[in-house]
């Protein structure tokens, strides 16, 4: 029978194991905590080792964590009433641009008709940036100018979109702070304005501990669907994938594998926790 | 700001040492696991956590308390120490004519952090001229050129042409008459080796006096191994911390810091070319230490 103290050791190595892949803190706590409690007490098969137990106890916890309310996006789409509408948030510099030209070759691939909305009209280049990935992906664009009401021009794009008999919109919106209380405050009114079908969390795999600040802060101003990790090409452990799906409970839904249209992967649970012990 | 946030934890935790009144082994592992969490909370290296937690622990344990101090003053000494070890002082960058070369990963902040910097030396009365070297990502020209225009900031770039380096060869000559040259280079990281060889190729034609490394406040563990790859290849004088207006502590630069024997020059605090301030870390450990 294990008890507390046969676990300390393996579980402290674990959670290590987990923080260098830059899981948040609390959140390797928390899923440490619940390994524990759950092997406590449970009967160790005669020639099984407990750092093995306790590892694969630790691989069902993560495995359970990232494949929660999972949702198949393709499904969702193909079911949807169109235009389906996607509002892509986060902060400042993860990589919502890139991820929604990648996601509209993505959807544009499978025979869609996708519409971008130049909803970032704050950061300076922003409307060009999208406009060049619009432009190369082959997807139209609505734009206004810089300093603009994000809020009209994502309501313009849905109104081309009926007009054209588009499938898709993917609004941009700015980078932001999650503790900048005026533009939380814009990116809910133009989420409660432009009532999008899915609200599309983004961040970054080099994040560390503040992915669980702003994935909390995000999801409770305006409710996320799901999250796309970018920049996994720089980090292949990508932990902050967990931190954001152990706090907000939505399923990530893609990986960001690079700087190419084509460097968008559909997320795989079991691959993802392999990954974290390799 | 870095220090004052992991501060916050820390205090509590020598709230302890206060309480207690007197150092024994018991107290000192509570406290020093205190540290622990903070620090790693804060996206401080793992390894480097347990290493200085060690070291405070082991000296706290075997230093005699100094007369005339609690055994409080005494670990926050100790603490201040290893922590100024680590983040030295702060990369004093002078006000003089000299070439500024910005590197970092994607979207760490390269790009706004070049036009604070524009705005930093105009305001001290140099004449700053910005080059973009950003030919990879879409609308980095139209970005920078913005920033400057607004800034009545001197620019050079080539819209649509893609070779970085004969960029910033005809963009030297162009703006050699202004005082502070500051060129914004595309984002890359430690993998992408085409990228790392085009950093390589514009250094070696540049002649940077310095080369910042501009991180993203909230970078967790890649923060040492990035900054070692970039260090590795072309040498960085100083550190930039970004978007620290947010909930990040900025751990991970420490990180870089001590992976690099470098220091941190400025941190940013928000978009706007006003947001950077100047790092200065005897003012940011002493008032995390509450001295
Ligand atoms: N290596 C790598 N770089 C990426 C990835 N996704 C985005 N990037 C890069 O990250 C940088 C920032 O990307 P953007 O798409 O502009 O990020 P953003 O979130 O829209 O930024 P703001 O609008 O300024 O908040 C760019 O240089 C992108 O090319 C990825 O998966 N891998
Ligand atoms: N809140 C906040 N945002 C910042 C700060 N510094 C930069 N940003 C934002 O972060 C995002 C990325 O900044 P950029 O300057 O484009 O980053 P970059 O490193 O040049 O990006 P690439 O060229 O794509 O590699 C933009 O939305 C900036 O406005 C800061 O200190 N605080
Ligand atoms: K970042
Ligand atoms: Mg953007
Ligand atoms: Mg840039």
């Amino acid at each position: 029978i294990l008890d507390e103290k046969d676990l300390e050791e393996p579980l402290w190595d674990l959670q290590i194991a987990l923080l260098e892949s830059d899981i948040a803190l609390t959140v390797a706590e928390a899923i440490t905590e619940e390994v524990k409690s759950e092997l406590v007490g449970s009967r160790r098969k005669i020639g099984k080792d407990t750092t093995d137990i306790v590892e694969q106890a630790l691989r069902n916890a993560l495995y359970n964590v990232m494949s929660a309310n999972i949702f198949d996006l393709d499904d969702y789409v193909r079911n949807a009433r169109k235009p389906v509408h996607m509002v892509f948030v986060g902060i400042n510099g993860t990589g919502k641009t890139t991820s929604i030209a990648k996601t509209a070759k993505r959807f544009k691939d499978m025979g869609y008709s996708v519409v971008l909305a130049a909803g970032d009209t704050f950061r300076a280049g922003a409307i060009d940036q999208l406009q060049i990935h619009g432009d190369r992906v082959g997807v139209k664009v609505i734009r206004h100018q810089e300093g603009g009401d994000p809020a009209a021009v994502v309501y313009d794009a849905i109104q081309y979109a009926k007009a054209h008999r588009a499938d898709i919109v993917l609004s941009d919106t700015a980078g932001r702070m999650h503790t900048n209380l005026n533009l939380m405050e814009q990116l809910k009114k133009v989420c409660r304005v432009s009532t999008p079908d899915l609200i599309i969390f983004v961040d970054e795999a080099v994040a560390g501990n503040d992915a669980v600040e702003r994935a909390a802060q995000f999801n409770e101003a305006v409710p996320i669907n799901g999250s796309i990790l970018t920049k996994t090409d720089a980090d292949a452990k990508g932990g902050a994938a967990i931190s954001i799906a152990y706090i907000t409970g939505k399923p990530i839904l893609f990986l960001g594998m690079g700087q190419g249209y084509d460097d968008l992967q559909k997320f795989d649970p079991k691959w993802f926790v392999d990954q974290i012990f390799e | 700001m870095v220090m004052e946030k992991l501060g916050g934890s820390l205090q509590d935790a020598l709230k302890k040492l206060v309480k207690s009144g007197r150092i024994d082994e018991h107290t000192v592992n509570e406290v020093v696991k205190d540290i622990q969490r903070a620090m790693l909370q804060a996206d401080v290296n793992v390894k480097l956590v347990m290493t200085m937690s060690n070291h405070i622990k082991e000296r706290a344990m075997k230093e005699d308390v100094p007369s005339g101090m609690n055994p409080r003053e005494h670990v926050i000494r100790i603490v201040y120490q290893e922590l100024i070890n680590i983040i030295g002082k702060g990369t004093d960058i002078p006000l003089k004519p000299q070439k500024i070369m910005m590197i970092g990963l994607q979207g760490s902040g390269k790009t706004t952090t070049t036009s604070k910097l524009a705005r930093y030396f105009q305001r001290k009365g140099l004449r700053p001229a910005v080059i973009c070297a950003d030919t990879f990502r879409p609308g980095a020209y139209q970005q920078l050129k913005t920033l400057c225009g607004k800034l009545n900031v001197t620019f050079y770039g080539e819209e649509g042409n893609p070779d970085a380096v004969g960029i910033v060869e005809r963009g030297l000559k162009e703006v050699e008459k202004y005082d502070v040259i500051i060129i914004d280079t595309a984002g890359r990281h430690s993998l992408e080796k085409d990228l790392i060889e085009e950093m390589e190729q514009i250094h070696a034609i540049a002649h940077p006096d310095y080369k910042l490394l501009v991180l993203d406040g909230a970078i967790g563990q890649q923060a040492s191994e990035q900054a070692r790859a970039f260090n590795d290849s072309i040498g960085i004088s100083g550190v930039v911390i970004s978007k620290l207006d947010g909930t990040a502590k900025g751990g991970g630069a420490i990180s870089a810091v001590s992976e690099t024997n470098s220091s941190i020059a400025f941190i940013g605090v928000g978009e706007t070319p006003e947001d950077l301030e100047k790092f200065e870390s005897d003012r940011f450990i002493s008032k995390l230490l509450g001295m």
